[in-house]
């Protein structure tokens, strides 16, 4: 008996063969290709050339680039924290709907995503001008006296961010609470839990991995979202994001490009890492 | 007590939902403008939606990118899905490695990645055109079908498959009974988001595109000459209608099914 | 949820083939080898040739138009390096990547003049210029220059050059172009030095100058830099003349101003890839773009300089009326070429990056 689930249980590796032949093709070799550019040399016209060096990651050193990256991770984690705490909520709720309704709210959700992301963008500086939409709102509700400044500043980026990154919090959530067994909170209630302490040692736990899902989608793209930096918050914010393009596209600076993108990629595998310790999700136990 | 709660966690759906709709709502609204720019509002006008008509090149790079966002997410739904369960389901050394080499392709940035492919695919020789795109497209489409369904894998009972399997099933009816139904909203999840990320991808895009398959935000972003057009929220209004429009009568045509499956359930019980 | 995935297929199924009839399958005829080919791949920036002007040469030759579109030039260079020119029969790009382009070698088609009728209506004052000095590769398509243009009914100062632009009474008031070559370039001006400086020293005094410009932007921003004047959200700007010239239309009481320390100058070229697959059909669009009439309709709709000179009588009065783009030729000879710094790129990269930054 134990013998025969073994051998069935061997053969589920053939599932993940199209994923590591994808994986090692499109991903694994293009990320040499980086690492090895990123150990070359500028060429000053045009491209590289073929020389052995350490410079790019030496550069990174010099405090301007370094503050570039705590700038993005300030960002990032505010980003990260604000979605979390608006997505959760709204993940959950969703998930306690009705089934059809369900459906219906996941793709209210998705649908303006569907929408050109600089075409929202264009909306979101229509509604957050001095003279446009909210201030108009907000004076003739008699809540300002004066016009507020909310457009190119560091207020709108994170409204911006937050707005992109929320579906990517919202749906791991949902996907991780709908399929939830709610005869465990049921059970702690029994056991004279409170509603609150309920949730946060039955619910919450058991919907981390959807909320550690979460955190990569939100948590990566978002050190990533230049363009919205540069369109919301009046290109007064440089991250790393922005700091590549133009290492490759302004000063034409490729290796240099290369190596802040593995810095950054180290940078973010490490922050997943301390987050699986600190939340203790157990990553992948439990399935059959 | 318990009907005022229902009220209070709809009304917070409600709440965010507005908030998700009001930029939308802005660029529906400035379709209308009659005027190039979005600064203030000149006037009702439909002549937006007239020179959209007859922007040949600009329908064809819409054709190209809905084409190109539903063959790459369909691939990536596909390999994401059953990568996902597969390794959750296999205990390798490589494991670990793969699974946070499955989520590089979001976390490399982006520009560097489309340099890449562009470097990759012409020293391979392939022709840039659709099936570039469609590759790079599945790429970056993977990690989130790939993740939402992982994270929607961990802690589900160990026992429904252990008993699926002592009861005889195979490995191919098990997937399709029984790991397939557990894991269909999750791949819907995370489908309707790589759906997005691909319909919205630029920069990958224009390095791995040919002379002949120009996309949607290609287009758009590379308007910066003259300003983005209103011909594209004349566009992204019609793309709106469109999309709820479908989903009003998927909507119609779900409900009688799934009553119908519930009386079925029903009538096993 | 099924049913509506099934639905989205089955709509783009449907699109698909309604497309598809509309588009004729000779997208695929391209290097049919010699002879006249009956395609045309042009890739430059969305929009920047009017509809009607493509439609025109289709209606004339039957040739089809495929347009693909580039955000920047240095994506275009490395898309055509990469593909080594292959798939591109026209390029339409700034002049220092053409200079960079040139200096590589291999990647421009030499253009035979002789093959272009209309090639006498070139303005010589847009040729010979840094990027191409022998006319080798290029024809002008378009030039322009970055101006200041403010509203003088929310601005109490009289602006007449870069300087005034860090009075404090601008405070929180500039929108300016989102370019590091032109910002610390507008700097150094300011200092009386070049747009090209690359002595470091001179550099590390206008990054110093350029600091105490902070308090006074109110934003950077790539496109659209009229829009943020026109909205009242800045009321000074330093864009390009086109951007300039569209403000203007669009609210006449706007002032320009044409920098008394001398301004910035760029030219838009066509360029041909040196290996066009359909080169025939090259030369005859630019030909085609040559024709006086065209090059009016062109200049009138993208808002820039026109470099034909025959096509000046056709130029609508709101062209020739509007100050950013009627610049008088005494003002016009006192500008100077962004070109390529080489090694003190990555010094204008660092002052841009800290000035950036919070």
């Amino acid at each position: 008996m134990k013998k025969t689930a073994r051998r069935k249980k061997d053969k589920a590796w053939t599932m993940a063969v199209p994923l590591y032949l994808f994986t090692i093709v499109f991903v694994v070799i293009p990320l040499i290709y980086i690492v090895v550019l990123s150990f070359l040399q500028k060429d000053v016209l045009w491209g590289v050339t073929n020389q052995f060096t350490l410079n790019n990651y030496a550069k990174m050193f010099d405090p301007v680039y370094g503050k570039t990256f705590l700038d993005s991770l300030k960002l990032a984690f505010a980003t990260t924290l604000i979605t979390t705490l608006m997505g959760y909520p709204f993940g959950y709720f969703m998930a306690r709907l009705a089934p059809n309704r369900r459906n219906f709210v996941m793709l209210l959700v998705v649908v303006p995503f569907w929408t050109n992301a600089l075409v929202r963008i264009y909306g979101w500086m229509i509604l957050l001008r001095t003279k446009g939409v909210l201030n108009q709102a907000l004076l003739a509700l008699g809540i300002v006296d004066e016009p507020i400044k909310i457009l190119y500043t560091y207020g709108a980026v994170l409204i911006g961010m937050v707005y992109s990154l929320l579906p990517f919090m919202i749906l791991p959530v949902y996907s991780s609470v709908e399929k939830m067994d709610w005869s465990l909170v049921e059970a702690a209630r029994d056991l004279g839990a409170g509603r609150i302490k309920a949730f946060f040692t039955v619910t919450l736990k058991l919907t981390l991995p959807g909320v550690l899902s979460g955190f990569v989608l939100v948590f990566v793209p978002s050190i990533g979202l230049f363009f919205l930096a540069d369109l919301l918050g009046g290109g007064k914010i440089m991250l790393v994001g922005n700091l590549i393009k133009n290492q490759l596209l302004q000063a034409r600076d490729w290796p240099f490009g290369a190596a802040l993108s593995v810095v950054l990629m180290l940078m973010t595998f490490l922050i997943i890492f301390l987050y699986r310790k600190l939340t203790h999700s157990k990553d992948l136990e439990g399935f059959f | 007590m318990k009907q005022r709660k229902m009220h209070l966690s709809s009304l917070y759906l409600a709440f965010v939902l507005v908030l998700m709709y009001l930029p939308v709502l802005m660029v529906v609204i400035y379709s209308f403008n009659d005027s190039k720019s979005d600064v203030s509002w000149a006037g009702f006008t439909l002549e937006w939606y007239g020179k959209m008509l007859h922007n040949s090149s600009l329908m064809e790079a819409l054709r190209n990118s809905i084409v190109l966002a539903v063959s790459s997410c369909a691939i990536s739904a596909v390999i994401g899905t059953i990568g996902a369960v597969g390794l959750v389901r296999c205990n390798f050394k490589t494991k670990g490695l793969l699974e946070n080499a499955a989520m590089l392709p979001i976390m490399i940035p982006e520009i560097i990645l489309g340099m890449v492919f562009l470097a990759f695919f012409s020293f391979l020789n392939l022709p840039f055109g659709m099936m570039t795109l469609i590759l790079a497209h599945t790429t970056f489409c993977i990690p989130y079908i790939f993740i939402v369904v992982k994270g929607r894998l961990v802690g589900i009972d160990k026992s429904i498959g252990e008993a699926a399997r002592d009861l005889g099933a195979s490995e191919f009816r098990m997937f399709f009974d029984i790991t397939l139904p557990l894991v269909a909203p999750a791949v819907a999840s995370g489908t309707l988001l790589a759906f997005a990320m691909s319909l919205d991808d630029v920069v990958i895009s224009f390095f791995v595109t040919g002379a002949q398959t120009n996309t949607l935000p290609i287009k758009i972003y590379s308007q910066i000459k003259l300003g983005v057009s209103p011909e594209i929220n004349a566009l992204c209004t019609v793309m709106l209608v469109f999309t709820f429009i479908l989903i009003l009568i998927s909507g119609r045509v779900g409900k009688t099914r799934k009553n119908r499956t519930i009386s079925k359930e029903e009538q096993r019980r | 949820m099924k049913k509506v995935f099934a639905l989205i297929l089955a709509a783009v199924l449907a699109i698909g083939t309604l497309a598809g009839c509309g588009t004729d399958p000779a997208g695929s005829s391209a290097g049919q080898g010699e002879g006249q080919t009956k395609d045309l791949n042009i890739f430059t920036w969305d929009g920047y040739i009017p509809q009607d002007v493509l439609d025109g040469y289709t209606e004339q030759t039957g040739v089809k138009i495929n347009i693909s579109n580039f955000e920047s030039n240095e994506e275009m260079l490395t898309k055509l390096e990469a593909t080594g020119g292959g798939d591109y029969d026209i390029v339409i790009a700034s002049d220092y990547i053409i200079d960079i382009a040139r200096k590589k070698g291999g990647i421009m088609h030499e253009l035979d003049t002789s093959k272009i009728a209309n090639y006498n209506n070139i303005d010589a004052a847009f040729q010979g210029q840094f990027y191409d000095p022998d006319n080798q590769y290029t024809i002008p398509y378009a030039a322009g220059t970055p101006v200041i243009v403010y509203d003088p009914s929310l601005v109490d100062i009289d602006i007449q050059g870069y300087e005034d632009l860090w009075n404090p009474a601008l405070a929180d008031s500039i929108v300016a172009m989102d370019d590091g070559r032109n910002l610390i370039g507008m700097t150094l001006k300011s200092m009386g030095k070049s747009f090209n400086e690359t002595d470091e020293a001179v550099l590390e005094q206008a990054k110093n100058k350029l600091m105490e410009l902070k308090p006074n932007i109110r934003t950077l921003a790539v496109n659209q830099l009229q829009d943020v004047i026109l909205s009242g959200e800045a009321s000074v700007g330093y864009m390009f003349a086109s951007q300039a010239a569209m403000a203007v239309e669009a609210n006449p009481d706007l002032k320009v101003v044409y920098p008394k320390e001398g301004m910035g100058f760029g030219i838009d070229n066509i360029i041909v890839p040196a290996k066009a697959p359909n080169l025939e059909n090259a030369y005859s669009f630019i030909n085609y773009i040559l024709d006086p009439e065209v090059g009016a309709k062109i200049s009138s709709q993208i808002y820039y300089l026109c470099p034909n000179k025959a096509a000046a009588e056709f130029l609508p009065e709101s062209f020739t009326s509007n100050a950013a783009l009627f610049i008088p030729s005494e003002v016009l000879k006192n500008t100077e070429f962004i070109q390529d710094v080489g090694e003190t790129t990555a010094a204008y990269d660092k002052i841009w990056t800290e000035f950036k930054q919070q």
